[in-house]
């Protein structure tokens, strides 16, 4: 094994751990300090919570469809061998990501974006939230994804409370 | 300046300046609440367990806060709940092996079981160096102080962790 593809390796190892992080559950939430009461952190979101709630049903589902066929079966886009290796997307804002995934010939890419306050609970439930839309959204932190069979792409954007991006670019400020 | 030092230096914060400041405490440690919870699931591999030692490294921290040097919060967070960690998990398989059974894991994922499987075969140190290596990018120095050993224990741990990765999911060439 060259040097080289040790590094392709890292990436692609350190983008499959991060992923599998991510996907772990991370809802709890901390403890009240000592001496003090939780503060009312539902005080203003309570008033959406019906629409947060709906929203969250309504995308949860395809959401958990399109994460478990993300890596499963399906080399990162970026891994060594594939068509972008090495690309460090993960440095990207989505728009540039999107725009060196189309001057790659990439066009048919859906955008997944995790967003919400991981730290947050409506009614019990997880608040975050995931969404797929055909265009990449302005901020957040790109983490590659995969070729799927018919071409397509599919790619995470994460812009989740406390996001740090991943690999080269965690801690970095989002983009 | 490099990557690592860029990123150490984004790491930092100004919680030095604010002992003892309940709100200044939850500020610098809560955005991280939820990722540690993450982490710990990965090394535990119990989802409950990982909530308990969380909780338990907060409140320690909330404790020991006037005693935070304020440079890196998250490796500090983190250094306190996996020394919990590897606690837990002496005192977990101690009592296993009084009654005769195996090691548990309740948290599974279903999107990536080839690596799900690979990493938990590595022992819980092993494990986390490598996350705190290839997921945070700590150095190997970083992780010997993180984690209370030598920097050449760490650098074993990882080239053996990361061959055993290579190896399990067949990606040995």
């Amino acid at each position: 094994m060259t040097e080289g593809d040790e590094m392709y390796d890292d990436l692609d190892l350190s983008t499959r751990l991060a992923a599998l992080e991510m996907r772990a559950p991370g809802t709890a939430q901390p403890p009240s300090l000592p001496g003090r009461r939780r503060r009312g952190r539902f005080a203003i979101s309570m008033a959406m919570a019906p629409a947060l709630v709906l929203a969250v049903v309504a995308t949860s589902a395809g959401a958990a469809a399109v994460v478990s066929n993300l890596v499963r079966g399906y080399p990162g886009i970026q891994n060594a061998g594939q068509p972008l290796a090495g690309a460090h997307m993960e440095c990207m804002s989505p728009p540039d990501a999107a725009a060196f995934l189309a001057a790659h010939g990439f066009t048919d890419v859906d955008w997944q974006i995790e967003g919400g306050d991981p730290n947050e609970k409506i009614n019990g439930q997880d608040a975050t939230t995931s969404v797929h839309q055909a265009v990449p959204p302005a901020h957040g932190f790109v983490v590659p994804g995969s070729i799927l069979d018919d071409g397509s792409v599919i790619m995470i954007v994460d812009q989740r409370v406390g996001a740090t991006g991943v690999g080269d670019c965690f801690g970095q400020p989002m983009p | 300046m490099t990557s690592i030092e860029t990123t150490a230096a984004a790491r930092t914060t100004r919680a030095a300046a604010s002992k003892g400041d309940p709100d200044a405490f939850e500020a610098a440690v809560r955005p991280h609440y939820a990722n540690l919870v993450r982490r710990l699931v990965l090394v535990l591999g119990d989802e409950r367990d990982a909530e308990d030692i969380a909780q338990d490294a907060y409140l320690r921290a909330f404790r020991s806060w006037d005693r935070f040097d304020g440079t890196d919060v998250r490796a500090w967070l983190y250094t306190i709940a996996l020394r919990l960690a590897f606690n837990h998990l002496r005192g977990r398989r101690r009592w296993l092996s009084a009654i005769g059974r195996v090691e548990p894991r309740t948290w599974s994922d279903p999107s990536d079981p080839d690596l799900w499987a690979a990493l938990g075969a590595l022992d819980a140190r092993t494990r986390s160096a490598l996350l705190l290596n290839i997921v945070d990018g700590y150095t190997q120095a970083e992780i010997g102080t993180m984690l209370s050993v030598p920097e050449g224990t760490v650098a074993s741990w990882i080239s053996r962790g990361r061959a055993a990765l290579r190896r399990d999911l067949g990606r040995d060439r």
